[in-house]
């Protein structure tokens, strides 16, 4: 079996966008060396550099949570997946810049700028502790499935490698919002309130994440080029059908008065409102402005070291 | 056979009746030792925790099991999730009925402790190597030496980022 590690080819060329179409078709990884096409550089480029801006900006609310957090146990936990997120970022940036579009001081200057997409859900505020275990429980559930679809395909080979390592890493997250999750679930009238008053806010950003329903067939280059191996709404039926069943097993009430199960049992969640995700990615969702200054302060703050360094 | 690159203290004594008849079945210090090896690190999950060193010793006592581990780093966020995984995996050993686990302070964990069937499978499946005994680096994508730190920091305590020139991939060296 090919491991990740064997070595790349690089330096190839494609007549046209069919003959590089026959080589993801029959499997082929693409290496930064070779002479790709422009669009599939345009695409897996920004996919990467959403998802690099994405897990700084996920890194940054951890940290804010880092004093907050009950017990030397769980500040240790957030220190970890702080350190995590901000890890994952300058991995995906150097990945990115690589690939010769923009160059990473560019692309952190376009998402303090609020020029940049980032996920949806981080452009809400989490309001209590008990937010920070939905979101670790429901939201790093969400990013790990949609990384683990990218992670089985994906053409681009240095991301592959990267993304080998971020998924395991998501994964032990997963592990600590279950943990979590079990105190407050296990915990007082009042602990259990707080988790659900908290699954009101991050039910349905959740459920978002996945976005909305992908283009027909194979008209979306992700899909058409393998850099995604499912469908939105394949990734965001799964997620549902999984996390329903655990959270009512918990106790608690899923904040969706149209979901039901239909005739296999499968659960169908209400039609769901796109605008509120519509809004994050005009960077108008309701803690969008808060976030992107509070990056861009950081950014401001620390230009002394760049230069020491420069 | 995999060869056990532990020492199992067993203290146990088949505890026979006059009649013969044992009245304990102790521990198989054996399959303790294959129930430890099926723990994955929760960061390498292929990566077995016999292998990356993390295993100081081993006790069987009877049905009593005692496991000292040493951690790569003493704040390591992983620590009670690796402690669950190896209480859980050697409870389901037959013959076991209770299992202690406990954290060293000494030795400290060092990259030499892990065996090279770690080294490959980080290499090969993670892309993350080790430096070399005179401080080298090699790429574990296309074999380069073309290898320059860019980070002390990595997403983890225990690895730093590098950069490949020459495959220009991310690097992550264990330290």
């Amino acid at each position: 079996m090919r491991t990740l590690a064997d070595a790349p080819a690089g330096g190839r060329t494609w007549s046209d966008l069919d003959d590089f179409q026959a080589f993801i078709d029959a499997g082929g990884m693409v290496e930064p060396g070779d002479d790709m096409p422009d669009e599939y550089r345009e695409e897996v480029f920004r996919f990467i550099e959403f998802h690099a801006n994405s897990e700084l900006m996920g890194g940054l609310t951890e940290r804010d949570w880092i004093p907050h957090a009950p017990g030397l146990r769980l500040k240790q936990v957030f220190l970890a997946k702080t350190q995590d997120e901000i890890g994952h970022a300058h991995l995906l940036y150097m990945v990115a810049a690589d690939m010769g579009i923009k160059t990473r001081t560019e692309m952190l200057e376009d998402l303090f700028g609020g020029r940049s997409r980032f996920h949806n859900v981080f452009h809400y505020q989490a309001v209590t502790w008990a937010d920070q275990i939905a979101i670790a429980f429901l939201v790093d559930a969400a990013a790990f499935a949609s990384q683990r679809a990218v992670f089985a395909e994906c053409t681009y080979g240095p991301y592959k490698r990267i993304l080998k390592r971020i998924v395991s890493e998501e994964g032990f997250h997963m592990r600590h919002g279950e943990e979590m999750l079990l105190r407050l679930a296990t915990g007082t009238d009042v602990q259990r309130s707080m988790f659900q008053e908290a699954l009101g806010r991050w039910w349905w950003p959740a459920v978002q994440l996945f976005g909305p329903d992908s283009p027909p067939g194979d008209t979306d280059p992700l899909i058409r080029w393998r850099i995604k191996s499912k469908r939105n709404e394949e990734l965001r039926a799964a997620y549902v059908q999984k996390y329903v069943p655990l959270l009512h097993s918990y106790g608690f009430e899923v904040p969706d008065p149209e979901l039901h199960q239909d005739a296999d049992g499968r659960w169908v969640p209400g039609e769901i409102d796109w605008e509120p995700l519509k809004a994050t990615m005009r960077q108008g969702g309701p803690d969008s402005a808060r976030r992107i200054a509070t990056a861009a302060n950081n950014w401001a703050d620390t230009a002394w070291v760049r230069a020491a360094l420069s | 056979m995999t060869p056990i690159p532990l020492g199992v203290r067993h203290t146990w004594g088949w505890c026979l009746t006059h009649t013969g008849t044992p009245v304990h079945r102790p521990a198989p210090g054996r399959e303790v030792l294959e129930a430890l090896r099926s723990v994955g690190d929760p960061e390498y999950p292929d990566v077995s925790i016999v292998d990356l060193g993390l295993v100081e010793t081993v006790e069987v006592d009877d049905d009593a099991v005692r496991i000292g581990l040493i951690p790569t780093f003493s704040g390591c966020p992983a620590l009670a999730m690796i402690a669950d995984d190896v209480r859980a995996a050697i409870e389901s050993v037959p013959g076991v009925r209770s299992v202690a686990v406990d954290w060293l302070a000494a030795p400290v964990w060092s990259t030499s402790r892990m065996s090279s069937a770690a080294r490959r499978a980080l290499a090969e499946e993670y892309t993350v190597v080790l430096r070399g005994s005179d401080g080298s680096l090699r790429c574990p994508v296309c074999g380069s030496h073309d290898v320059r730190e860019q980070s002390m920091a990595g997403p983890t305590r225990c690895r730093s980022i590098s950069w490949c020139d020459d495959c220009r991939n991310p690097v992550e060296v264990m330290r």
